[in-house]
């Protein structure tokens, strides 16, 4: 083997350290694929069956045009992504564009890191993207249309109930339409052997249904976190009563979503009979259990109600103007009726195109596909975040931590929503 | 030696003062300078002064997590320096067998933490896991190992013992190499037990060993992270969250840097304390000995 000179060797080294200091891109130039095409980064947050569903559908992008391409790194779980993108936004180092959970879109629209889409519709308005105005920006968030268009939607959501049909055909239970339902039915399916009546992880979109569900809301009129006062306090209790007096429901343990992931395979395994996650997972959830899912809408209180989920689009600030078509061109033919109903059907999460959704009707599926009208039809009682960059915070440092203890310790649920409000308006 | 030129010293130290500056002392610096402003990485930084340690200490987050980490340390330097002290003397011996036996042991040290971590996931498991499943066809009773703020940090710092012990026997086995066997034949023709042989022969020989184990091993159970991010993410209920996991949850899901910064400090003054206690405890017992011999 030809040995290096030393000093080659060291310029060599010296050059590739330098190539990798360099501000890659952010100068204005655009970076470039091997075949010439504009390249924009997409970081994405999605595992399992919806990874390969994304990475498919960007493939077929690559293919309907000859442009531009989509380089997509995944990047771990929603709040792992999430992390990253924070550190990468301080470097400015960030990708093109990635997509976050609604809760914190406030808080990067308002620290300024997120560019305006609008210039982008070539003058067509927001209107012209023809979205389902309860999953976009406009009606998902309190004020939403009021401000400059900075997120998009794509995989969106509702917590819907998935129930094992077979058990509930055998013990001639059908799904809970009230809270007193609920507490029924999930009594009656469980058994001294092992098997939980209800499961449901302890996350705070949950508990967000539960305190809509019992009149409440998250924020009051004058924009301080009221965490649903009274409203907050019953659907807190109603998980307790249910955990530690009915010893029906199983919290599954675990952070995040580690436990919804318990939640599913307890479900899967028969362990469980009832439990509430994502509509997201419905496909999953039908494709690998061994008996018929049933999908159901949750429960009403005092009303019914529902949060949204998922994940919207957003584009960073700082990177060269071309990767920005790029990646926007991207967004838009994801949104078109064609790639969001693949998306839809092929995953469980709600088309998020009006034209899509009426060519859904039209051809049929829904009538096949009962389940996947359930979070559809739910959008009818969506509660739309409040406009609060706090709302993040609230979420992770106040409540979420908390409503873990509440349920695990049996602590009164008052004390420890109490302790959320104090530190929810901490500075 | 003396130096061609009084400055060659300093420039042959100067690789390792940079690395050293560059990757501790200036991060520290840093660290100390953001624990007095209020920080989410996008927005700018404001000043405000102490209050990060003020609202440390009247949450009980600075309490509580301090008390976490020291316990887990407690149980992890304790049961590793005992266990592996006990494994070593009994498996330094000839023979394929115990060999095998020690390298099996020393293994798990070599594995990384996050596959050691999801192999007890897997064993802990509520329901289905293999512990739990051996328990309940022993008709003993069983809970949830990682679901249970009773008993999550035990089971982390069991864990982190089954781990890291064949490190702590390794070095004892080395130790054991120092203690002459004419010693301890001596000691047999005198009339002395196995065990009055090990308190008077052995473990005298081994207690520079011990105080490196320990010291190792403390350092290793303050640095605990990938176990606790894989196994429980610093639950269930906090129970879990001991300080490298309290300062990364601080800056990555709270986004607060400051306070974060602020647990660096406290993080850092506590480990030169202890560290500081330890030497001068070390110095003292060396001294001690020196006086009497």
């Amino acid at each position: 083997m030809k040995r290096l000179p030393r000093r080659d060797a060291l310029r060599a080294l010296a050059g590739s350290i330098g190539a990798a200091l360099a501000p890659s891109g952010s100068a204005g130039c655009a970076r470039r694929a091997p075949d010439g095409r504009v390249e924009a980064s997409l970081w994405f947050a999605y595992g399992g069956n919806n990874r390969k569903v994304l990475l498919a559908l960007v493939e077929q992008f690559h293919a309907a045009q000859d442009r531009f391409r989509i380089h997509a790194t995944y990047q771990g779980d929603y709040f792992e992504a999430l992390a990253k993108l924070r550190t990468s936004l301080a470097a400015h180092a960030g990708p093109t564009l990635t997509h976050v959970i609604g809760e914190v879109v406030p808080y990067l629209a308002e620290a300024g890191v997120l560019e305006p889409m609008e210039p982008f519709l070539d003058g067509a308005g927001r209107d012209s993207l023809d979205l389902v105005p309860a999953l976009a920006q406009d009606r998902g968030f309190v004020g939403g249309d009021a401000r400059p268009l900075v997120a998009l939607p794509f995989n969106r959501s509702t917590p819907i109930a998935y129930y094992n049909k077979t058990l509930f055909q055998d013990l001639g239970l059908t799904p809970p339409t009230t809270w007193d339902e609920l507490r029924l039915v999930a009594s009656r399916a469980t058994t001294r052997d092992g098997r939980w009546g209800f499961e449901c992880p302890i996350d705070w979109w949950f508990w967000l249904a539960l305190v809509g569900q019992a009149g409440g809301s998250l924020i009051g009129a004058d924009g301080a976190p009221t965490l649903g006062g009274e409203s907050g306090v019953r659907a807190l209790e109603l998980w307790q009563t249910m955990v530690h007096q009915d010893r029906s429901m199983k919290p599954p343990p675990g952070r995040d979503y580690n436990a919804w992931q318990v939640a599913n395979t307890d479900f899967l395994s028969g362990r469980a009979a009832m439990i509430w996650t994502s509509t997201a997972f419905l496909r999953y959830l039908e494709d690998n259990a061994p008996f018929p899912v049933g999908a159901a809408r949750l429960p009403r209180g005092v009303r019914a109600s529902v949060p949204t989920g998922g994940t919207l689009f957003v584009m960073p600030r700082g990177r060269p103007r071309l990767e920005q078509e790029a990646a926007f061109a991207f967004l838009r033919w994801m949104m078109a009726p064609a790639q969001a109903n693949a998306w839809a059907t092929r995953t469980g999460y709600i088309p998020v195109s009006r034209a899509g959704i009426a060519e859904l009707e039209a051809s049929g599926y829904y009538r096949d596909h009962p389940s996947d009208r359930i979070a559809l039809d739910q959008l009818a009682c969506a509660e739309p975040w409040p406009w609060s960059p706090d709302l993040f915070r609230i979420e992770r440092e106040a409540v979420q931590p908390r409503l873990e203890e509440a349920v695990l310790t049996g602590k009164a649920a008052r004390a420890v929503l109490d302790e959320a409000r104090r530190v929810a308006v901490e500075p | 030696m003396r130096p061609r030129s009084p400055l060659h010293p300093y420039l042959m130290l100067a690789p390792t003062a940079l690395v050293f500056g560059l990757f501790f002392l200036y991060p520290l610096a840093l660290a100390l300078h953001h624990s007095f402003y209020a920080w989410d990485l996008l927005t700018p930084p404001t000043y405000v002064g102490l209050r990060n340690y003020r609202s440390l200490i009247s949450s009980g987050e600075l309490a509580g997590t301090v008390g976490r980490t020291l316990s887990y340390s407690a149980v992890v330097v304790s049961l590793s320096v005992t266990l592996g002290l006990a494994l070593a003397v009994a498996l330094d011996r000839p023979g394929r067998l115990y060999a095998f036996v020690r390298a099996s042991v020393f293994s798990a040290y070599v594995v990384s933490w996050v596959a050691v971590a999801l192999l007890w996931m897997w064993i802990l498991d509520a329901d289905a896991g293999l512990l739990t499943v051996v328990l309940r066809k022993l008709h003993l009773p069983t809970r949830s190992w990682l679901g249970d703020p009773d008993v999550a940090l035990t089971t982390l710092a069991l864990v982190s013992v089954w781990k890291i012990t064949g490190y702590s026997m390794v070095i004892f086995l080395a130790g054991l190499q120092d203690v002459p066997r004419s010693l301890h034949e001596a000691a047999a023709l005198d009339g002395a037990g196995p065990w009055q042989r090990f308190f008077h022969v052995t473990w005298p020989t081994l207690r520079p060993s011990a105080a490196f184990v320990g010291t190792t091993s403390l350092i290793l159970s303050f640095q605990a992270f990938d176990v606790v991010r894989v196994m429980t993410q610093g639950g269930p209920v906090k129970a879990t969250t001991i300080f490298v996991y309290a300062i990364y949850e601080d800056v990555f899901v709270n986004l607060r840097v400051g306070r974060a910064s602020a647990l660096i400090v406290v993080f850092f003054a506590l480990l030169l304390g202890l560290t500081g206690l330890q030497l001068w405890a070390f110095r003292r017992a060396s001294g001690a000995r020196k006086g009497t011999a």
